[in-house]
């Protein structure tokens, strides 16, 4: 089946909360057909984003707008955008089934759906149960039901894969990525990159408010990537290494290029060769998401300060 | 299934009452607290409190019997259904189901009329409820000092149907309230506090100031004005006065938690 998406266009966004700028004029698009993660740390506006985009929240300036149109201008807002922003927007005291039922009556939607939308996220066998007790796990899938329930061609995910167990993200991936091949847009936020890595093929990055990357994740993702390895016998392993091109790098390691840590691995073992560290050299993406989780207030700041 | 109608969305209100279990807590508030009201009104109509102060009208007026089938009922349930109101806005926003109300149909204002609508209809039932308790309460305790029921006595039958009016339009009031006060527990704090303290306190004082035709504007005066009360040493407006003013206090709270809930983000 077919679900042909619509393109996510945001422009010049800008909002503030008093004298804190939580998105700078950030502008980005979002293609159907494909999953784009939105990634950055916590705090970096992602959810402020998505909130200007789904018009919960008005921004300051800049539009975000749903195959051209203001999510409060869409004439079929459940049956073109499917969201889910946090998975706590539960009443405790409402069984699942209840909660989406008084969402399908609101919209219009035939309340068998509701039941559908369960199964399809697995809780099918707690439908009855209140929502109070349930583990975040379940509590994130009956948000993705409740994304479900008028079956969008857009969808928006906020931290799906927060409290989820590793089977749990393994199944959203397979989820996500099915309903990418249906021709859905999909946006799905994260501040873990390797979340969301197996699963997206766009991102868009953000950073403290503004906009860092845009773009292809293979194109992003690629680059020189090499090999670190380090040795208590490093003449030897240049040795053991001579048919590859590499480096010494200042911390006693050594970095290879144009292999895998497997052929690094697998030629030091066929010359005895005692290894203390192998490892992939983080992606070119991979060490700017690190370098901003890391500091808080990354590269878009000082530069922003250098300006000013 | 495009842009939902105001019927749907009210249905989708009137559910969203009902799928949690408040509403029958503050409905058995209500009974509890119009039988005490009921009873009590009863047991003392007619009886010289002592100190020289004048008697309530006695069981065999108009007066008494209103005040015990309709003033209690109104008593004893109008604070439980402005809470319900209260919490039916306020609950919203504490459980965060806001965001999925709101995504489901952006136009906020249609929203909040859907509230009003099912809340007055749930009002309208807790009037109904609160009446019927103070028809069995009291009348059981009018039997027992061996009056009549007095059914047949001038404006009781009216009394009693706008009493259940009364009850469901401080529903609306309470959705105003929780749309102006956003947390729960400090909506519903405050509101009892003014209807419970402050009102009756000002009230008096103003009655003591020979102001009464000020007093006589305060909501829970106008609400007993709807009443038709016995008027002893305290001044009220025609009873059609008092639901007209009633009326305009649920929307003027209503009108202002709208005008800040359409514009204000929700994060």
């Amino acid at each position: 089946m077919r679900r042909e998406g619509q393109r996510i266009e945001v422009t010049g966004l800008t909002k503030r909360f008093g004298a804190v700028t939580a998105v700078d004029d950030v502008s980005f698009s979002v293609d159907p057909g494909v999953v784009t993660g939105f990634l950055g740390p916590n705090g970096a506006g992602k959810t402020t984003t998505l909130r200007c985009l789904l018009g919960l929240v008005t921004p300051n300036s800049g539009s975000a707008t749903i195959g051209g149109r203001p999510y409060r201008e869409l004439d079929d807002p459940v049956g073109t955008v499917g969201a889910a922003l946090e998975a706590s927007s539960f009443h405790p005291g409402r069984s699942a089934l209840a909660h989406l039922e008084v969402l399908a009556i609101a919209a219009g939607i035939t309340t068998d759906r509701c039941g559908q939308v369960l199964a399809q996220v697995a809780l099918g066998e707690v439908a009855d149960k209140r929502v109070g007790g349930f583990s975040l796990g379940m509590r994130q899938r009956l948000a993705l039901a409740q994304a479900l329930l008028g079956d969008p061609s857009v969808l928006i995910l906020d931290e799906p894969a927060n409290g989820l167990d590793p089977a749990g993200i393994a199944w959203l991936r397979g989820f996500l990525r099915a309903l990418g091949s249906e021709g859905r847009t999909v946006l799905v936020s994260s501040h873990v990159l390797s979340e969301v890595q197996q699963t997206v093929e766009d991102v868009v990055v953000l950073s403290a408010g503004r906009l860092v990357k845009q773009g292809r994740l293979s194109d992003l993702d690629a680059g020189p990537h090499g090999v670190l390895v380090r040795s208590p016998e490093p003449q030897r392993l240049r040795e053991a290494l001579a048919d590859f091109e590499m480096e010494d790098r200042d911390d006693g390691r050594l970095r290879v290029l144009g292999c895998t840590p497997e052929q690094v691995g697998h030629a030091a073992h066929r010359h005895g060769v005692e290894l203390h560290e192998l490892v992939a050299e983080p992606s070119d993406l991979e060490r700017t998401f690190l370098a901003m989780t890391q500091s808080g207030r990354p590269a878009a700041d000082a530069a922003a300060g250098a300006q000013q | 299934m495009s842009g939902s109608s105001t019927r749907a969305l009210a249905r989708s209100e009137l559910k969203k009452i009902l799928t949690t279990r408040l509403w029958w807590g503050l409905l058995l508030g209500a009974i509890g607290w119009t039988i005490l009201w009921a009873v009590l009104s009863a047991a003392f109509a007619g009886v010289e409190p002592g100190g020289g102060q004048p008697a309530s009208p006695p069981l065999d007026t108009a007066e008494a019997i209103r005040s015990v089938y309709a003033a209690a009922a109104f008593t004893g349930a109008y604070i439980f259904a402005m809470i319900l109101g209260i919490t039916g806005m306020t609950g919203e926003y504490r459980y965060q189901t806001i965001t999925p109300t709101f995504l489901v149909h952006p136009k906020r204002q249609d929203v909040v009329g859907a509230k009003m609508i099912a809340h007055l209809v749930v009002g309208l039932g807790f009037g109904v409820v609160g009446v019927l308790t103070a028809v069995v309460s009291g009348g059981v305790t009018i039997l027992a000092r061996g009056f009549e029921l007095g059914f047949g006595l001038e404006g009781v039958w009216s009394s009693i149907g706008l009493t259940v009016v009364a009850v469901a339009l401080w529903t609306l009031v309470g959705i105003g309230i929780g749309t102006l006060i956003r947390n729960q527990i400090a909506a519903i704090l405050t509101a009892v506090f003014i209807t419970f303290l402050v009102e009756p306190l000002l009230s008096f004082a103003l009655n003591a100031a020979d102001l009464g035709s000020v007093a006589k504007y305060l909501p829970t005066s106008a609400s007993t004005a709807l009443l038709s009360p016995a008027e002893v040493g305290v001044e009220y407006l025609a009873w059609w006065q008092g639901g007209l003013l009633l009326l305009v206090y649920a929307l003027v709270f209503a009108g202002l938690g709208l005008a800040l809930s359409v514009r204000r983000d929700v994060s």
